[in-house]
C-alpha cells in the first residue's frame, strides 16, 4: 500500500479512538452553531430577539396615544411587557415609576417606558414619553432602542392626528371646524364625484386623517424624515444605571472575557493534577504525613489565587488602557473576583475529578467553557436568546460571574446588592466541590 | 520493627496480595523479589500507608500503618518506582518541599538538604533544574529526597528501573552505606542479581503470595539440586573420570559430563584430585543454583519470563 495512504489510515484510526478529538471536532461546533443560530434567529420564522422585559407605566389616564402605543408594544414579539407588580398582599397592581426604579436597582429589568400624566396635552402638539434604560449591554440596548422607536412611531401618528384635530377645534371653534371640514368634503366630493356627506362624517371622526398616515410614512418607511417624528414625539431618555462609567464598551465586556479566560487558565492548572499523578509524586507525597485533602485544598488554593492574580492583572490593564474604573467599588470588586475565581477553580477541580486523562480534561474543558461562555452571555446578550436558553444561562458560572462584575463595575452596587451574586457563585462552588471530592475519593487520581 | 500479619488486598476480582506475613528487624536489608505484577508494589503501598489492606495488619514499632495514621509516617521513607520529582524545580527546591512535608523547618531543614545533596553527589548541581539531570542523578536525588527526615525504614520500590549499570552500582553502594549506618531497607525488585547482591534476607513473591523467605543460603537449601561441574571434552571417557565419582553423581550426554556434587564436597578437593589424575581442569565449568533456579523451582516458570 502506498505509504501516504498507510499513514493516512493510521491517522484516521487514531482520530476514531480519540474521544477528545471527536468531541472537539463534532460536538463543540454543533453546540456553538446551535447557540449562534438561536441568537440570530435562523431557526425562527421571523428573526430578531423575543421577549425582552419592558416595563410600562401609564400615568396618562385616557391618553389614546399611550393606549395605542401600549397595544402596539404588546403585539411586538421583541418585548414582554410588564405593566403590573405584586403588592404585599399578593395582588397585582399597576406599576409605578417608583417600583420600576426599584426593579432597575434589582437588575430585573433594563428598559421601561413611562407615559407621564402630560403624555398628551391640549396645549401642545405631539406626545411625551419617558424612556428609562440601563445600557449595560450595548447590543441589547441598540436593538431595543431601534425596535421601540419603530413601534412608537408606527402607533403614534394616528392618535397624533386626533390631537391635531382637537387643537384645531380649540383654535377656531367647533362651528368653524365643522364649516372647514364641510367645505373640504364638498370640494373633494365634487372633484372626485363621491359622497361629500360620507367624507365629512369620516373627517369628523378623524378616520381620513388617520388613514393618511399609512405605515409607509413611518421613519423606517423612508418617506417621512425621522426628525419630523422626533419633533412630534418627545422621548425623554434617562440612563438609570452606569452613568458614571467612563468607558462603557470596555466596562461592559471585561467581565465576560475575564471569566472565560480565567476558566481556561484555572482548568489548566487544575488538570496539572494529572501530571503529578503520572510522575508518581502523589505516592511520594502521600507517603509523608499528608492527606489527600491536603493535596486537593492546596491545589484549590493555588488555582483560586492564580485566578485572582489573573483578574487583577486584567483589571489593572483595563484601567491603564481603557480607563475602566476599578477603584471606586474596590472592596466589592475584590469580593466578586474572589467568588468568581473560587467557583472557576471548583469547575477545574471537577474536570480533574471526572476526566481520566489530561487530554480528556482539556477536551471537556474546551467544550464546557465555550458553551458556558456562549450561554452565559459572554459573547451575546442572553436577552436575545430563546427563553429556554435564557433559563440554561442561569445554570452557568459565566452568567453569575459576569452579572456580578457588571453589578460592581457598571451599576456600582452596594455589598447588599452584590450579595445574591456572591451567594450563587459560592453555592455553585460548594456543590461542584462536593461532587469533586466524592469523585476524587472514588476515582483513580490518588491510586 | 515491622510486622506484616496475614495481609490481603484485592482490586475488584484480582487478588493482589493473599495472606502475606513477614517481620523485619531494625537495620535489615530486606529484598522483595518477584516478577512484574507479583504484588510487590501493592505491598509497598500498604506499608507506606498509601492504601488500606482488605484484611490483616501492618505495624511499625507497634503503630498501625494506614492512610489515616499520619504519625507513623515520619519513621518511613518511600522511594517510588518512578522519578517522583518536580522537573521544573531545582534539586534544592525539590528537597525543600519534601523536607517541609515531613515537618522540617529552618536551619535543620537546610542542614539536611545540604547533607542530602552531598550524599547524592549533587552539591554542585543544587540550583540546577532536575530536568537537566542525567537519569542516574535523578535517581540519586529521588532516593535522598526520602531520607531528609531520617526514617528508620526506607521503602525502595524498584529504584533502578531504567538505570544504566554504572548508575545502578552507584545506587547500590549508596544504599549499602545507608544500611550500614543502621537504616532498614525494603528493596523490591525483579532483578535477582540485585536481591542477591544487596539483601540480607529475601522474600520471593508471585501472584500475591510469599513463596519463600530467608537468607540466600537458606533459600538455596529449598532447591533439590546442588552445585555441579560441567566437564567438556569429546575425548574424555566416563572411565577417565572415575577418580571424581567419590565427590558426586556423574551423568553424561553427547557433549559433556556433569558431576553433581555432594553437599559435603569441597571444590578444592575435587580440583586437587582432578589435577592428580591429569584431567583438563581448565574445561571444568562450575554451575551454582541461583534465585532464578529457585524461582523456577517454586513457580514452574522463569523469573524473567514472568
Amino acid at each position: 500500500m502506498n505509504p501516504i495512504l498507510t499513514l493516512f489510515l493510521k491517522d484516521i484510526a487514531h482520530f476514531r479512538r480519540d474521544r477528545t478529538s471527536l468531541l472537539l471536532t463534532f460536538v463543540v461546533p454543533a453546540v456553538l452553531i446551535y447557540i449562534f443560530g438561536n441568537v440570530f434567529g435562523v431557526n425562527r420564522e421571523s428573526t430578531g430577539p423575543v421577549g425582552i422585559p419592558l416595563a410600562v407605566v401609564n400615568q396618562a389616564a385616557g391618553a389614546k396615544s399611550a393606549d395605542a402605543i401600549i397595544t402596539a408594544l404588546q403585539k411586538e414579539k421583541t418585548f414582554r411587557l410588564i405593566t403590573t407588580s405584586r403588592d404585599a398582599n399578593g395582588t397585582d397592581v399597576p406599576l409605578t415609576e417608583e417600583k420600576v426604579r426599584s426593579l432597575f436597582r434589582e437588575n430585573r429589568i433594563r428598559f421601561a417606558l413611562i407615559f407621564p400624566p402630560d403624555t398628551e396635552s391640549d396645549d401642545t402638539f405631539g406626545l411625551k414619553v419617558k424612556y428609562l434604560n440601563n445600557p449595560r449591554n450595548d447590543i441589547e440596548t441598540q436593538t431595543v432602542n431601534g425596535i421601540l422607536q419603530k413601534t412608537i412611531f408606527m402607533a403614534a401618528p394616528s392618535v397624533l392626528m386626533d390631537s391635531l384635530r382637537k387643537r384645531a377645534t380649540q383654535a377656531i371653534g367647533a362651528a368653524g371646524t365643522e364649516s372647514f371640514y364641510r367645505s373640504i368634503a364638498r370640494s373633494v366630493g365634487q372633484s372626485f364625484n363621491t359622497d361629500s356627506e360620507k367624507i365629512f362624517d369620516e373627517m369628523m371622526r378623524g378616520d381620513i386623517l388617520t388613514a393618511s398616515s399609512s405605515s409607509a410614512d413611518k421613519p423606517d418607511g423612508g418617506t417621512a424624515p425621522a426628525d419630523f417624528f422626533d419633533r412630534i414625539i418627545k422621548i425623554d431618555s434617562e440612563q438609570v444605571s452606569g452613568k458614571q462609567v467612563k468607558n462603557a464598551a470596555a466596562t461592559r465586556s471585561v467581565g465576560g472575557w475575564a471569566v472565560m479566560f480565567m476558566l481556561f487558565s484555572v482548568s489548566g492548572a487544575a488538570t496539572s493534577l494529572f501530571e503529578e499523578k503520572k510522575a508518581g509524586l502523589f505516592r511520594r507525597i502521600l507517603a509523608a504525613p499528608v492527606r489527600r485533602s491536603h493535596i486537593l485544598w492546596s491545589k484549590y488554593l493555588f488555582c483560586t489565587v492564580l485566578g485572582i492574580v489573573q483578574l487583577a492583572a486584567l483589571f489593572v490593564a483595563g484601567k491603564l488602557l481603557f480607563r475602566i474604573d476599578i477603584t471606586s467599588n474596590l472592596a466589592n470588586l475584590i469580593l466578586i473576583c474572589l467568588a468568581a475565581s473560587s467557583t472557576c477553580t471548583a469547575f477545574g477541580m471537577l474536570l480533574a475529578s471526572i476526566a481520566r486523562s489530561p487530554a480528556a480534561a482539556s477536551g471537556i474543558a474546551t467544550f464546557l467553557i465555550l458553551t458556558m461562555s456562549a450561554l452565559g452571555g459572554a459573547w451575546f446578550p442572553i436577552s436575545l436568546m430563546p427563553d429556554f436558553i435564557q433559563s440554561l444561562s442561569k445554570l452557568t458560572i459565566v452568567y453569575w460571574a459576569m452579572e456580578g462584575f457588571l453589578q460592581v463595575l457598571w451599576a456600582n452596587c452596594s455589598f447588599r446588592d452584590l450579595l445574591p451574586y456572591l451567594g450563587v457563585l459560592v453555592g455553585i462552588a460548594a456543590v461542584i466541590n462536593a461532587i469533586s471530592v466524592w469523585r476524587f475519593n472514588r476515582g483513580e487520581m490518588f491510586d | 520493627m515491622l510486622v506484616i500479619d496475614n495481609v490481603t488486598k484485592s482490586y475488584g476480582s484480582v487478588a493482589a496480595l493473599q495472606g502475606v506475613s513477614l517481620e523485619l528487624k531494625a537495620g535489615e536489608f530486606f529484598g522483595l523479589l518477584g516478577p512484574n505484577g507479583a504484588g510487590k508494589s501493592t505491598l509497598m503501598a500498604l506499608i507506606a500507608g498509601l492504601r488500606r489492606p482488605d484484611s490483616g495488619d501492618i505495624r511499625l514499632d507497634g503503630q498501625a500503618l494506614t492512610p489515616d495514621n499520619l504519625r507513623s509516617r515520619n519513621k518511613l521513607g518511600f522511594v517510588p518506582q518512578t522519578i517522583a520529582l518536580y522537573e521544573d524545580l531545582t534539586a534544592e527546591e525539590n528537597l525543600r518541599i519534601f523536607g517541609r512535608l515531613y515537618g522540617l523547618r529552618g536551619a535543620l531543614l537546610q542542614e539536611r538538604i545540604d547533607q542530602a545533596l552531598v550524599t547524592a553527589h549533587l552539591q554542585d548541581r543544587r540550583r540546577h533544574y532536575v530536568k537537566t539531570f542525567s537519569g542516574g542523578m535523578q535517581r540519586r536525588l529521588n532516593i535522598v529526597a526520602a531520607l531528609l527526615h531520617r526514617p528508620k525504614l526506607l521503602l525502595c520500590d524498584e529504584p533502578t528501573v531504567g538505570v544504566d549499570p554504572q548508575s545502578r552500582n552507584a545506587i547500590f553502594e549508596f544504599l549499602q552505606t545507608l544500611n550500614s549506618e543502621g537504616l532498614a531497607v525494603i528493596y523490591s525488585t525483579h532483578y535477582m542479581e540485585e536481591a542477591a547482591k544487596l539483601c540480607s534476607r529475601i522474600a520471593i513473591i508471585d501472584h500475591g503470595r510469599l513463596l519463600a523467605i530467608g537468607t540466600l543460603p537458606q533459600l538455596m537449601t529449598r532447591l533439590p539440586f546442588r552445585e555441579s561441574l560441567r566437564i567438556e571434552g569429546a575425548n574424555l571417557s566416563r572411565d577417565s573420570l572415575a577418580p571424581l565419582l567419590s565427590f558426586g553423581e556423574l551423568t553424561s550426554d553427547a557433549d559433556a559430563h556433569v558431576l553433581t556434587l555432594h553437599a559435603s564436597t569441597h571444590l578444592s578437593d575435587v580440583f586437587r584430585e582432578a589435577e592428580s589424575a591429569q584431567l583438563p581442569t581448565s574445561s571444568f565449568q562450575l554451575t551454582r543454583p541461583d534465585l532464578e533456579d529457585l524461582f523456577l523451582h517454586l513457580t514452574g516458570k522463569s523469573l524473567r519470563d514472568s
